[in-house]
Parts: structure tokens; sequence; C-alpha cells
């Protein structure tokens, strides 16, 4: 494409993207540029569901178990790749870490890939790893770079006009020193804020995103809506002449209220599930994340992230107690994605939902970075291990890392790629970066890979330069 | 999907910005058309529908009736398939324009010519206004139309100045004032505010410079704040203002400007901090846009690889090696301007001789475009279209280039003067004509008046607080100072951001105004407006309890080895509030602190150890935003003593506990606990209680700048019916501040 672009000279280029110029203008935001391909590709999945496993999740202690060393005082930590034993799933030649016992059973609705490989920022620094693998652009970067869920927002629209179409489940904005580093990726950027995400800290409290201020009756509520109508009616000024502006203002409020007495916002009334079933996913704010996340789909929501939340040094971000920190998290996932899974195809939703359970990289005992291309330690390992809280993988690997899809078009019971069994556990087969991962969501959601949006006279690709290319070989 | 031979009704229009001269109604709903239509409906004619033409679209259009045109149906999805098919629905704008374009009968335009191309000067261009018009805008622009009445002018005055309301007593005051002179004299009145005109100007600098509060990032990022408002207090001339930014010499220098915006770790060639320091100075003072030559020449402008790396040479310790899409080159640019014809580099400077050369050739008489980019944003924002449309590029052709060029040479020639600039033009007619918000249909844009502007969200959250009285307190943590603050003070909230508040990682000239449905929660339910809404109202009628001032502030407590000792008077007091509140801790779930060693004072003397006073309250090691109401009565104690601490446990990098713990001997009002020093920004309104008719006045003259008319009275008189509380008040407040009347300016 940029070598095409090179012979086009300005005039041509833009009478020939003439259409959406001055659309993009006259509707505010940028307009999209389809690519080469003359037709989109047929969507395999109208909804997606990212389970974000925040602060790099170790993937030889879940989904790419290696062999198992216990722990003893004096252990030399080159010599532990796994802390946990490996278990059989329902498929033959998958095996997961223990501990998942539930999602054990569920492999066969899914992909799982393990050859996913972080990009090469220099320095590992969470929050910019996690800002490249949700926009697909490491930062800084000299626009406003939007994430995949306002990708989809924009490209797609709702699937259920009631429901906001990117809806981000779980994360508390205000973190400390990486605040405004996580700021800079929950963002529609240049495509506008009518795309940007709908947040939701707590699941539990979700239920008062859609409801009336906490302090106002329904009947109160309702009331006040009546009276500023009838004050907009009474206004001797807006009555002057037909006004576009003034009707887009007022009718961004009516959706507002509509989304607020719509049938759809009782999905985020949590209280409104059986009580069976809210214990099923009741793990803490993870699990109910996943039950929004189901209640929300059956509702007709188009993008929904639920994140086991960064915050630096938790969940996930293990620096030191590894294995014991592990055992804590995997209950915390296991039950609610696996009942996620089920929930939804007993629903007969799980065909056209794509889950996509994903991490920012992996974890190793030894390398920082990658193997050849490794970055400043930020975690002393010892040589030998004397405490409990050494065992476990606490380095940043950005060489390997996995990726689960569920649904959505995926192929079923299906492994993709390969890491070596010894160290350094580099990917032999089927290595991905976010380009091609992302390339392959897109494509099962209909938006091919080199769609771009028009911004400041120039194209913003979807995947990094239209450079992803969607992996065929995962679809069913 | 790109339908060329669409060609015939954009003819002519070459260029993006030459395009955006012409924005009739019809030009803009074709522009629609063409971005979600005619990929079907244009050549290809799906369903027989050709919508390039009348003719072709009256299968679906029926000109004069959008209720009846298929279209409307097809695009709301009432009739389905809704179209676009297969892709996203248009927005509600997108569709309100449609609309309004079948309302209007469904016109196309005729074909129009090539236009010749046009070249930007750099020079200053001397011009002559033409004759007529006692103010020189008025008579570039001759618009005969009656200005606007006082009421709005002030509304309009006030915002675009001070970012607040005007009161309904400095209303008053200026309508019935009968001097001459009179709106010139309240423009110069309001200028004359440094402290009101900076904390309005503040943020369109903080937009453009990449400035922004409480922002903590890795790497290196510097705020500007403290110089840059003093220099908009003292309203430092602009070429200076632009001088200090390109080449920061002493301490007090912004350098933050140059240091950019960094992240650990590689970044790409082309964002490096010179880099982006030649992108930004480009970008925000010459109207030039660097970004795509970065990284290789530009495909669709003049700009190329080394004109990029030539301008970066100047901010870089040494000239930079030109890296084309993340290849080096192998060969270094020396520092070279953009228009080399301002004046040569003398060689083997080093970087501050390289900066002072930079900033001279930005800003001297003979770059013209330096000015004009100004004044054309100053122009943008006032009137709500800049002379040249997209402020960001000033290569394109003026709508009115005479104009440009004279406020140009007129704003140089005053000395750079900000104030006087803003105040020619709002001293002009032009300024005070009505708003419009469509533009009559026609070859070229042309003027009638400014455009109807959305308020910003820092103007949003001022107005309501100006409106309420109820200005929140802002703490500075180097000083300790507590002061009513203005938006612009506060770390941006899921409210603004909605409404607009752009991350400050990229350079932001022109915000979003579009209403949105996310907006809309925000504004009908979001608990940021909700609580700002319902204390304003109390506060209005007087019932807002008292804040009473701590006994006791441990300020930030962080780690162990802080811990204040707390020791206070009881004498009287009949309870005993204790908090312990968040103060940015990493993991607020986990940490844990308190009151230790914690014990009661009797009158006699006689320490009592608190677990004994209070056996079923413990003290320490508790969780944030624990609340605890000691009852005191009868105990007999006089004092109270502990240390603040943070648990051991809770210091664990980890957890990083950062706190502060409170101490009230009467209920403390949970949004105060911190007194500020000093009047607010605007002096709390005085709600007249005596007669509804009088408070309801009271808040349209505020709110609107207006008296209610005889409905709105009529409806605000049966909404309170017996007696005005604070409910029915908050409710009202809620309605008038989503009025569109409100939330632009008109």
């Amino acid at each position: 494409m940029k070598d095409l672009l090179k012979h086009i000279d300005r005039r041509r280029f833009l009478n020939v993207s003439a259409a959406g110029i001055a659309g993009a203008l006259a509707a505010g935001s940028a307009r999209p540029l389809w690519g080469q391909a003359k037709e989109r590709p047929k969507p395999t999945a109208d909804t997606l569901i990212v389970l974000w496993m925040a602060g790099g999740m170790a993937q030889t202690e879940t989904f790419d178990p290696k062999r198992y060393t216990p722990f003893e005082p004096g252990l030399e930590s080159r010599r532990v790749l796994s802390t946990f034993r490996p278990m059989d799933t329902v498929v033959d030649n998958i095996k997961v870490s223990e501990g998942f016992t539930r999602l054990a059973k569920v492999m066969d609705r899914g992909t799982l890939v393990r050859g996913y490989q972080a990009g090469d920022l220099g320095f590992i620094l969470h929050s910019r790893h996690q800002y490249h693998w949700h926009t697909g652009y490491a930062p800084p970067q000299s626009v406003a770079a939007p994430h995949i869920g306002s990708v989809i927002a924009r490209t797609l629209g709702p699937k259920n006009p009631d429901v906001p179409a990117f809806i981000d489940i779980g994360q508390n904005m205000e973190i400390g020193a990486e605040s405004d580093a996580l700021k800079a990726f929950h963002t529609a950027g240049f495509l506008g804020t009518e795309y940007g995400p709908f947040m939701i800290a707590d699941p539990a409290d979700a239920m008062a995103s859609v409801r009336p201020p906490a302090h106002m009756t329904s009947s109160r509520f309702q009331n006040r809506e009546k009276l500023y109508k009838k004050m907009l009616e009474a206004n001797p000024v807006l009555r002057q002449g037909a006004d576009f502006q003034q009707e887009s203002f007022v009718r961004a409020m009516d959706n507002a209220h509509r989304l607020l007495n719509a049938p759809a916002a009782r999905a985020f009334d949590l209280s409104l599930e059986p009580k069976e079933s809210y214990a099923r996913y009741n793990t803490g704010r993870f699990g109910l994340g996943c039950l929004l996340a189901r209640r929300l789909t059956e509702a007709g929501a188009r993008f929904i992230e639920v994140t086991t939340e960064y915050i630096p040094f938790r969940f996930w971000d293990t620096h030191e107690n590894g294995h014991d920190r592990m055992a804590a998290l995997k209950p915390m996932i296991d039950g609610p994605v696996a009942q996620l899974v089920l929930d939804l195809e007993e629903r007969g939703l799980l065909n056209r939902t794509l889950i996509v359970l994903a991490t920012e990289f992996g974890r190793d005992m030894m390398t920082e970075g990658k193997p050849g291309l490794e970055v400043k330690n930020q975690v002393d390992v010892p040589d030998t291990m004397a405490a409990t809280k050494h065992y476990g993988m606490h380095r940043h690997f950005t060489e390997a890392g996995v990726v689960l899809l569920f649904g959505g078009g995926m192929k079923r019971g299906f492994l993709y790629g390969e890491t070596a069994d010894e160290r350094p556990c580099k990917v032999v087969r089927g290595a991905m970066g976010i380009e091609d991962l992302h390339a392959t969501i897109y494509r099962a959601m209909g938006i091919p890979a080199d769609l771009a949006y028009e911004v400041e006279q120039r194209p913003f690709y979807v995947t990094r330069d239209g450079k992803g290319k969607p992996r065929m070989d995962l679809f069913a | 999907m790109m339908d060329i031979s669409f060609r015939p009704l954009l003819a002519g229009l070459c260029a993006l910005p030459a395009l955006l001269a012409q924005d009739s109604l019809g030009d803009r709903a074709h522009a629609v058309l063409a971005a979600r239509c005619l990929g079907c409906h244009g050549s290809q004619a799906q369903g027989g529908l050709d919508l390039r033409t009348q003719a072709g679209a009256l299968r679906a259009v029926q000109p004069g009736n959008s209720a009846a045109s298929l279209l409307m149906a097809r695009i709301s999805g009432a009739k389905p398939p809704r179209m676009p098919m297969g892709g996203a629905p248009l927005t509600a704008s997108e569709t309100e324009l449609l609309r309004q374009w079948i309302d209007q009968g469904a016109p196309y335009p005729a074909a129009r010519a090539a236009e010749p191309k046009w070249t930007p000067p750099l020079a200053p261009r001397q011009v002559t206004p033409p004759a007529g018009g006692a103010h020189p805008i008025d008579a570039f622009l001759p618009v005969n139309k009656p200005l606007v009445s006082d009421g709005v002018f002030a509304r309009r005055v006030w915002l675009d100045l001070w970012g607040l309301l005007p009161t309904p007593a400095e209303l008053k005051r200026f309508e019935d004032d009968r001097t001459e002179g009179k709106r010139d004299k309240l423009v110069a009145r309001l200028l004359s505010h440094k402290e009101n005109y900076a904390g309005h100007w503040m943020s369109f600098w903080n937009d453009l410079l990449r400035n922004d509060e409480g922002v903590i990032y890795h790497g290196e990022r510097k705020s500007i704040t403290p110089w840059l408002r003093k220099a908009l207090e003292d309203n430092l001339p602009y070429d200076e203002f632009a001088r200090r930014l390109i080449s920061p010499e002493s301490p007090s220098d912004p350098d933050g400007f140059l240091t950019g915006v960094t992240w650990r770790g590689v970044v790409s060639a082309s964002e490096l901090p010179p880099m982006q320091a030649a992108q930004n100075s480009a970008q925000i003072f010459l109207g030039v846009n660097l970004k795509c030559n970065s990284c290789h020449d530009s495909f669709i402008s003049k700009w190329q690889l080394a004109d990029a790396y030539g301008l970066a040479s100047f901010f870089a310790p040494e000239p930079l090696e030109m890296v084309r899409c993340d290849v080096k080159t192998g060969r270094v640019q020396q520092a070279r301007f953009l228009f080399p014809e301002l004046g040569s580099v003398p060689e083997g400077l080093d970087l501050k001789g390289r900066r002072a050369v930079a900033a001279d050739l930005f800003t001297k008489p003979a770059n013209g475009r330096f000015a004009r980019t100004y004044v054309n944003r100053i122009w943008a924002r006032l009137l709500g279209r800049g002379l040249v449309a997209n402020v960001d590029d000033l290569s394109a052709e003026p709508w009115n280039a005479d104009l440009l060029d004279w406020l140009a040479m007129d704003f140089a020639g005053q000395g750079y003067d900000t104030h006087k600039l803003l105040a020619r033009i709002m001293n002009s007619r032009a300024y005070q004509l009505p708003s419009v918000t469509e533009v009559s249909a026609g070859p070229r844009y042309r003027f009638e008046g400014p455009e109807r502007r959305r308020l910003s969200a820092e103007q949003l959250a001022d107005a309501v607080a100006s409106l309420t009285g109820e200005w929140r307190p802002v703490e500075n943590r180097a000083t300790r100072e507590v002061a009513y603050a203005r938006e612009w003070r506060f770390k941006s909230s899921p409210l603004t951001r909605a409404l607009g508040r752009p991350i400050r990682d990229q350079v932001t000239t022109v915000r979003q105004s579009q209403p949105t449905m996310l907006q809309g929660l925000e504004l009908v339910n979001g608990a940021t407006l909700a609580r700002m809404l319902r204390r304003g109202a109390q506060r209005l009628m007087g019932t807002l309890p008292p804040a009473p001032k701590a006994l006791f502030d441990s300020g930030p407590v962080r780690g162990v080895k802080m811990r204040p000792r707390c020791e206070i008077d009881l004498t009287g007091a009949s309870k005993l509030w204790l908090l312990l509140e968040d103060y940015d801790t990493y993991d607020p779930a986990r940490a844990r602190a308190g009151w230790m060693a914690a014990e009661f004072v009797t009158a006699a003397g006689a320490a009592v150890p608190a677990a004994e006073a209070f056996p079923a309250t413990r003290l320490n090691a508790l969780p944030l935003g624990t609340e605890l109401v000691l009852d005191l009565a009868g105990k007999g104690f006089t004092r109270f003593v502990a240390t603040a601490a943070v648990e051991e446990a809770s210091a664990a990098s980890d957890v990083n506990a950062s706190v502060r713990l409170f101490a009230f001997t009467q209920e403390p009002d949970r949004e105060q606990l911190v007194q500020a020093a000093g009047p607010t920004p605007v002096v709390r309104p005085h709600l007249s209680l005596a007669t509804p008719q009088l408070a309801v006045i009271h808040l349209y003259r505020h709110a609107l700048s207006r008296d209610p008319s005889a409905a709105e009275m009529m409806l605000a008189r049966q909404t309170i019916g017996a007696r005005l509380t604070p409910e029915i008040l908050e409710d009202m407040l809620w309605a008038l501040v989503m009025s569109p009347e409100f939330q632009y300016i008109r």
C-alpha cells in the first residue's frame, strides 16, 4: 500500500478518496478507508468479549505447562520451568496447568494459541505493553490511537442500540503512577468520544451506571425528564428555526434516557441473576464481570472487555511469590470463564460470540524480554531459591504467551503454536504478534486488517500499517 | 466504494481545506451521502437508487418531505433492511442533516469550475481595509443584520474571556448602562482581570502545549504550569511567549515543552523528543503538519523527511541522522528551517545556540506565517471557524485572505499583544452578530455571523460551579495550600473526558464538541455532575451544613517513617469523628492504617487506652475509607492523643499506602475535609427566595442571561408549587443546564 501511495499525488489521493473527506467533516469524525479488498469479510462473530489478564500472565503456569519442579530450598532457579503439574483436558493433545479443572472441560470449545509474542519495546513497562496490545501501536504516537473496542464500535456500531457498543468492566482508573498511561489507551482517540468505553469499575455496581443518580427515586428521575422536555417546549429561543446541533444534543440526552429505561438496562442488574448461577461466577470482581459480560451479550452488546484489573505488582504481575499467587489466581478465573463459555453455548450464542482471553506478555524465571533481545532486568532472581517467595515465574517474557479463543468461528479443540520445552522456551511454531492476532480477531468480526481511518489526511490502519494477516488456520 | 464518477459533483474541490470552505447544508448532506451511501447507491445504483442526482434519488427521497422519504426510514431502521447495509448506522448528526436537507427540497448543486491552485504567502502582506465600516474587520465582512442583545453579548464575552457566566448583578449593570462604547469597555474590563482570564485560557494552551495537571508518566515529562499561568496572567507578548517555549534559557522557562512525552524503552525515531519538538512547534506556531514526513517524504504535501529532521536538529544535542521508516539512512541533516529564505543557520552552534536561532526564525517579522497562524487560531476560537478552516494547515486558501493578512499584520504591528487582538475582534460587529448554524448555499463560504459553539468541558463545570457557588478546593501537593479552583486545576474526570477534555499526549487544537450518548449518560446520571448539582442546590438554598475545620489533619502519610502525632482538645465535644482517607495508594483494597497508641485523657490527667475507652471499636490497622464516630457523652475526656500510622505490611511496594487522617469534633463535610483559604473564583450567588418569581428570574438570568418567558415562568411556578425545596431546585438547575441554549454559546 505504501509503495502504491508514493505514486499517487495529492490531488489524485484526495479525489480517489473524495467520497468521505467532507463526510468526515460533516459527521465530525474520521472517515473509513476501505482497503484493497473488494468485499468485506463475512463475520463469524457479532460480539467480542476480551478477558484481559492484566499484568503478564505466566504461560508455563497456566496454559502452556512445562516440566514440573517442586520447591526445595537450594533449588536452582534456572531449573524451574513450571511450579505446577500439568493436567489433562478434554482435548487429547492439550494439557494445561493444574488448577483449571473447569476450563479443562471446555477446551473442546476453543482454540489455544501458544506462540503469542509481545512487542519489543526496549523496556518492560506494563502500561506501555498494554497500550500496544489494545491499540496495536506502541506509544508515543503522533495521533491518539484508538482502543480495539473503539475501532469495533466505530466500524460496526452497536448491536442493540440500547447497549453501548464498547463496555469496559473491572478497571479502576486511578491506580497511582501508571494512571495516565492507562487512560492514554482507554480511549477512542481520533475516532471521537462517541466510540469511547463505557466504564464500569465494579460489576456489582453496574446497575448504578444505568439507574438514576443514587439519591434520586425513579419517579423523581422520570419527572425530571418530563420537566426537561417541557422546558424545551416553553423555550422561545430554541424554537427559532431548525437546528441540527440542538437536535443532536437533545437526541443524545434522549438516547441516554432511553438506555436507562430500556429492557437492556436490566442486563446490568446482577441481582436479577438466579442465585445458583450467580454463585458459580462469584469468585470476586472478575468472576462477576464475566457474569455481567454474559448478560450484556444476551442483551446485544458488541464489545466487552472484562479485566482482572491492572494494579502494579498485583494479580498476574508476580514479581515474587509467583507460585502461591498463581494458586490463588487460578480459581478466580477458572470457574467464571468456563461458565461463561458454557452459558453462552447453552443459550445458542457461543457460535457468534468470540471470547479472547489474553495478556500483555508471558513470564519466565531467567529471561527479561526475549532470548537474544533481553532488556533491563527488573526483578532480582537469585541463582538458588532460599524461600518460597523466590518460587514462581517472575520475570517479564515477551517471547511467548498464550491466547485462548472460544466460539465466534474459531476451531474447536485446536492447538496452534508451540514453545520449546527447555529454556529459553522460544516459540518454535506458530509465532504470532499483535498485528496478526488483531487481524484474526477483526476478521472474525467482519473487519479487514487493512481498514484505515482517516486522520489529518492520512490513513491510520486498524492493524499496524495495515500489515496484519489473519491466521485462517484458526477458523473452523 | 470510492465512486470516481462522483467527480463532477466535487469538481474543483481539489484540496481538503478548500472543501472545508464549501459547506452549505446541501454540501454537507452530499458529503454524508458520498461517505456512507454511494458505494452501493452511486454508479452501481443498487436497488435502482442512484443518489448522485435528484432524479436518481427520487426513489427514496421526497423533496420537501423527510417523513415520507424511504431514505429516512431505511437509515433509522424503521423499514428494514437498515442502511447502510453491513455498515455502522448513521450518527444522530448525520441523520438530522439528511432530514433537513430533504425538507429543504433535497437540493443538488450545479457543477463547479476548477479553481486555480493557492500558494500560501510567507511574508506579511500589507492590506488596506475596504472603505466604509467603522471597524476594519467589518469593512472586510459587511453583514447587514442587527447585532445581538446585551444579554447575549454579555454571556458570549464572559464565556469567551473568562469561561464563566455573567452574574445577574453584572448583567443588570451592563444592561442598564447607557454610556457610549459600553461593549468595548466590558471587553476591556474582562481582559484586565488576570486570574479569571488565565483561568479560562489555561485549558486552551494546555491542549496545545500538551501540559496537564496531576499527570505522572514514567520517563521524563515536565509540567509548564507555573510559567504558563504567569504568562497568561501577565499577558506575555505572543512572540516572546513562543520564544521562551522554543528556546528556554532561564530555570523558570518552560523546558517541559521541548521535553515532550517520553516513555521508557525504545521509541520510534520519528517520536524522539527533538522530532516531537519539531512536529509540535511546526503545528502550533506555523500551521505545518510534519507528522507524515517524520518517517518518509509526505504523500500529501510538499514536506519531506529532510524538512522534519532539519527542524528537529535545532532541538537535538547533535544534528540528527535521518531514519526513513525505521531504517537509518546514514545521512545527517543539519539544522535547517522549514522556510530557508527566512535565514540560514550558522555552523557549529551548540544546542543552546541552535535553539536561539530557531526562536528567532519562528518569530521574526518576516515570518508572516507565525502571526497568521495565531490570529487564525484566535479567530477560529471566537468565531467558530478559522479564516483558514483547518487551523493546523495554513497552506490552504483562506476564505478571506485580505482579512487574514490584515489582521496578522495589525497583530504584529501592535506588539503581538493577545489582549489587543482579542479586543480587536470582539469589538467588531462581525463578532457581535447573531450566531449561525447553517450557511447559505453557494460556491464559496460566505460569512454571515459567528458559528454557534459548544461550551467546553471546563466551561461547563465552571458554569455549574458559578451558578451554584459550589466550588471545589484543590490542594497544592508541594505547598499544601488549599484554594478554590477552576476546573483546569483538577485531573480529568469521567465527566470532563466524556465532554471532550483530551488526553494530552498529543497536541489538540480543536476539541470534539459533538454530543454523544456517553456524554448523555454522564450528564443524565453520572455521579460527578449529580454531586455538583445536589450540593449546589443545597448551597443556594442555604441548607448545606457548614464544613467544620478538622482539629487534626495528618497531611499525606506514606510508609512507616512518617508518624505524625495527633493531640486534640475534646473539651465540650460530644462526639469524635476519626477519618482515614486514601491519598493515592497503589492498592487501596489492601492498605491498612490508623491511630496507633491511641489514648483518651481525663480531666484528672489519667490516660485511658482507646481499647479500654471504646472496647468495641478498633482504632488501628483499619481499611481505607473508614469513618469512626465515637460517642464521648458522659466520659469526661478532655484530650485525645494518638499517632497516625500506616501498618508495616502496607508500606510494601505493591501496596504503597499513602493515606491521610482527620479528626473532627463536629460532623465533617466529606467534600471539604480541607478548608480552602481565600475567595471562590466568582462571588457566590445569592438566590432570592422571597418569592418563587424572583428565584426563577435569578436562575434564568444567571444561566441564560435573559429573563424567562411567560411560558417558562408558568412552567417554573407549576414545578415549584407551594414551596421551593433543594430537590426541586436541583432538578430545575439540571434541566436548565441540559438545555441546548445553556450548552452552546448563542
